[in-house]
């Protein structure tokens, strides 16, 4: 964390005089190009983004013209709390997105581990059959899967949605998780064991604790990721489960062109979102390092 | 080592599995199980409905073989505009967003006043649904409504109807993809950039090695290893985007920016024929587990080379 503002300092200090181009990215040179560039690529990232918090701004007789309006309401806001499929489907989302998070990295850390600490065929089997089940695209089993939560009985429950998803996250997570492990110095866990530590024991207790950091990065990007997704809300629920997102998409698909309804539910949906990533990002770049 | 002194007291029964095996299957055993339930058994559903006539009207469910295959490989649509398209995204999308995301990782990894902000601002498209960002960005490029027009006219441009044109519809969808996955790749190549060891850096500054040399013969092989992740998992992913596309274009205009996802379902749903939908999904699948397998070795050569 603090060593990278050092190292950069560091190396200021030392180097020659700069020139060309880069040259003028520095500090001393030419800060205001430099300030130009960075404020240039924030804006056009955030554009889309700004153009929703407009949108979401403007009574529905404004939204075609967005850019030339100078109404602005926080009406939309009210009408869509008002709406209860919007509360429920807030409540879901924030659930569904919760659990699957929870599963899904308490699934996965033993299948990395498995993967990091043993050599032989079985973890080589396991690894082929990750990687391959990795690939499968998700139109060739999201289909199915409707059929199948169907037939077990849990299409448009909290189980339908949140098994499929850490059914999603197996592949991926495992093979993060595994470069966690291959990162933390199995010795610990040998000397648990010499001490009379269970394979168990030492998994839980030493091993675990020191993977903390990456599993809390896995975390937030797995609650993000769910908490948006699409797809598979769209297909595994139904009335009973509404899913934030598809409550959203429904706004300008079903229920005729209300983008300011759509904009003003996406603005609190992103609240949360918001709040988790300006709190865990330093934890996410911290746990990513392997 | 504590082991054998137990194994002395009490003679081993003779067992299936080992301890070890029976620990490394139990640590595996939730995940497997989640696995087999929810993607395996479905794929093997789709899988059998491939060789079957399975439409609305025919409960008996024929098997007819490789019929279903045959009929999308020898479908032009299908060989030379969705294969050559999904090809093409899953290039340009990879290669910009990774050019991108190693710009904006290498710009966060630097210190400057409101760096935090920025990197907060840089990480929206992250927290944003994808299917909410691109309903946006075809609003955006909405021929008639849209700001990107009437900034163009502003300008003094003719505007595009943009989405009932091939490439600028293609365009289209990929600015959406990639504005969507820059800040993934600058996100998980910064966290390399910052576990980076500092020495060689501190020597190269001492030698007086230019920007360009030390972006080019320190980061970019030291951070090899985190570039071929990225870029498989990336890879793989781009190959079977499927929600940008519908949202934003549905296959159009007239199917000519079809990816092989969307060809599946138009097959599946609109066509109403499931199994020639599953037939396409498991050409796909196929196809992307042979070249994800080439990109893996290729890349990993690579990787290996530098070191």
């Amino acid at each position: 964390m603090t060593s990278l503002p050092q190292l950069g300092s560091s190396i200021d200090a030392l180097q020659p005089p700069r020139k060309g181009f880069f040259a003028a990215l520095a500090p001393g040179g030419g800060r205001i190009l430099f300030a130009l560039v960075v404020i240039g690529v924030a804006f056009l990232f955030a554009f889309p983004v700004l153009w929703v918090l407009l949108t979401s701004l403007r009574p529905a007789s404004g939204v075609f013209y967005v850019h030339r309006g100078t109404e602005f309401t926080l009406h939309n806001f009210v009408e869509v709390l008002q709406q209860e499929s919007v509360y429920n489907a807030f409540i879901n989302s924030f659930a569904i997105s919760t659990f699957a998070t929870l599963l899904s990295l308490g699934v996965t850390v033993t299948s990395g581990y498995m993967l990091s600490r043993f050599r032989g065929p079985a973890p080589s089997v396991w690894f082929a059959i990750i990687y391959v089940l990795r690939c499968v695209p998700y139109i060739s089993w999201v289909l199915p899967l409707f059929f199948v939560t169907r037939q077990l009985g849990i299409f448009d429950t909290y189980w339908g949605l949140l098994l499929p998803h850490v059914a999603v996250h197996v592949c991926f997570f495992s093979w993060i998780m595994k470069g966690f492990f291959d990162g933390i110095d199995p010795s610990m866990e040998y000397a648990a064991l010499i001490d009379g530590c269970t394979r168990w024991g030492a998994f839980f207790r030493v091993a675990m604790p020191a993977a903390v950091p990456g599993l809390t990065a896995l975390a937030i990007l797995c609650w993000l990721y769910t908490w948006n997704e699409f797809l598979f809300a769209l297909l595994l629920t139904s009335h009973k489960t509404p899913i934030l997102t598809v409550v959203m998409a429904q706004f300008v698909h079903e229920l005729g062109m209300e983008w300011h309804l759509m904009s003003a539910t996406a603005i609190l949906a992103l609240i949360p979102a918001l709040i988790v990533t300006i709190f865990g990002q330093k934890y996410v770049i911290r746990g990513l390092r392997v | 080592m504590t082991l054998s002194a137990i194994d002395l007291d009490h003679p081993p029964k003779r067992r299936l599995f080992g301890e070890r095996q029976r620990f490394m299957l139990l640590l595996i055993a939730p995940a497997a199980a989640a696995l087999a339930f929810f993607q395996i058994l479905p794929i093997m559903t789709g899988a059998n409905a491939s060789f079957r006539d399975w439409s609305l009207h025919d409960p008996q469910m024929t098997w007819v073989g490789f019929k279903h295959y045959v009929y999308v490989l020898t479908d032009a649509g299908f060989v030379w505009t969705v294969m050559p398209n999904t090809i093409f995204f899953m290039v340009i999308s990879v290669a910009c967003s990774l050019v991108f995301g190693l710009a904006l990782a290498l710009l966060l990894n630097r210190n400057f006043p409101g760096r935090a902000v920025v990197q907060t601002i840089l990480l929206l498209p992250l927290m944003v649904a994808p299917v909410v960002a691109a309903i946006m960005i075809r609003w955006m490029f909405n021929d008639q409504f849209g700001i990107v027009n009437v900034v163009l006219e502003l300008v003094g441009l003719p505007g595009q109807p943009w989405l009932a044109q091939r490439w600028t519809a293609f365009s289209v969808i990929l600015f959406a993809d990639i504005w969507l996955w820059t800040p993934w790749f600058a996100l998980l190549l910064l966290a390399g950039l910052q576990s980076l060891p500092r020495e060689p850096f501190e020597a190269a500054a001492i030698d007086g090695a230019s920007h360009w040399r030390v972006f080019r013969y320190l980061t970019v092989p030291m951070l090899r290893p985190v570039m071929v992740v990225c870029i498989v998992i990336r890879a793989i992913d781009a190959f079977r985007t499927f929600d940008i596309v519908w949202t934003i274009s549905q296959g159009g205009p007239a199917r000519s920016t079809e990816l092989f996802s969307i060809y599946a379902y138009i097959e599946a749903f609109q066509a109403m024929n499931f199994a020639r939908g599953s037939a396409a999904a498991m050409i796909g699948a196929a196809v992307i587990v042979v070249l994800a397998m080439i990109i893996f070795r290729v890349l990993n050569r690579w990787a290996e080379v530098s070191k």
